[in-house]
């Protein structure tokens, strides 16, 4: 269909994850920017947040604005891997193949020393040694 | 060490001004310079993945590409769709029919305006040609009445001439026979005619010599 090819053109735009947060703290913005600007250069627009350290309940937490996601990618937006893992893992996106691959690694190989405990708390133990 | 600003601007069209106070970003080595004594006999391990391994991402990969490929075109689709059906659509539909209706009304005024222009227009026309047509024939009758008039006349005058009609035949052949017309004629260097055939110079008088008219 002729309409439909403006998808695939690039607009130049992405959805991927700004660095926030300080020092050995990440803290990261899912966001809308054009593709030639830096990591913090300007943002068109904030959809959503990841917080790479797991909490006191052991939860790494997410938030994700599916409308204005979904209006980019209607746009012709493009995603870079983490943020497309992120959908993936949160079911508004197939599953990326990089879940799986890291996946069945972390089952096969022995799991890596740690210098901080993992935290126990009311969510489940983990049985991924590797995390 | 290797030259390099400790702030930076920003890739901005219309800000350029703007400057950046964040860390510096470490990019890549500059290309002129050494390579560290550490890493000059270094040979990088290449990471060796199995056939199957390697089939089995291909596969994974290939699978999540076609189905970003169709959920892109939905996504796209579905806003098109809401493009559509939305209330700003809805509204600016609504006002489009609006301005059409008007602007037709318009055009309908316009139209009549004209049309009435128009009428009078061809209305004083048409008495024109009227009166120039009904001029025209008056003046070819007039013409044509001329022409027999004069045809007539020159009939006449051809009647009045004495032509030879069947009764006189007879009468005009004894007359022609009678008399014949000699055309044969003869010119002096001093200007007289001398007319016949055989007619001789000293025969005729000098008092009775003709003079050549020129007329």
């Amino acid at each position: 269909m002729a309409s439909a090819l403006p998808t695939f053109t690039k607009i130049g735009k992405v959805i991927r994850l700004n660095r926030h947060g300080c020092t050995n703290r990440p803290f990261y913005h899912i966001v809308v920017q054009k593709t030639k600007d830096n990591q913090d250069g300007p943002v068109i627009e904030q959809v959503g947040s990841f917080d790479a350290m797991p909490n006191s309940k052991n939860e790494k937490l997410v938030a994700l604005n599916f409308e204005r996601i979904q209006y980019w990618l209607a746009q012709g937006a493009g995603l870079s891997d983490p943020v497309a893992q992120l959908l993936g893992l949160s079911g508004f996106l197939p599953n990326h193949p990089r879940t799986l691959i890291q996946a069945w690694k972390n089952r096969r190989e022995p799991p890596r020393e740690r210098k901080i405990e993992a935290i126990k708390g009311i969510a489940p133990p983990l049985d991924n040694p590797k995390l | 060490m290797f030259g390099s600003s400790g702030s930076r601007v920003l890739n901005v069209i219309n800000i350029s001004y703007l400057q950046s106070r964040s860390k510096r970003v470490w990019v890549r080595k500059p290309l002129g310079s050494p390579m560290a004594k550490s890493k000059i006999f270094r040979i990088t391990p290449k990471p060796v993945i199995p056939e199957d391994e390697k089939a089995e991402i291909k596969r994974l990969f290939d699978n999540y590409k076609n189905s970003m490929k169709s959920i892109r075109q939905y996504f796209f689709e579905q806003s098109l769709k809401q493009a559509e059906s939305g209330e700003v659509a809805q509204m600016k539909h609504r006002l489009e029919d609006q301005e059409h209706e008007r602007l037709m009304e318009e055009n309908r005024l316009e139209n009549e305006k004209t049309a009435m222009v128009r009428e009078e227009r061809l209305k004083i026309q048409a008495e024109n040609t009227q009166r120039n047509v009904l001029a025209s024939l008056i003046k070819k009758e007039g013409e044509a009445k001329q022409h027999e008039i004069q045809i007539e006349d020159f009939l006449t005058k051809q009647m009045s001439t004495p032509f030879i009609q069947p009764e006189n035949i007879e009468k005009a052949i004894e007359d022609a026979l009678a008399n014949p017309v000699n055309f044969n004629f003869a010119l002096d260097l001093d200007g007289y005619v001398y007319r016949g055939k055989d007619t001789s110079i000293d025969t005729i008088p000098e008092e009775k010599r003709e003079r050549l008219n020129s007329n």
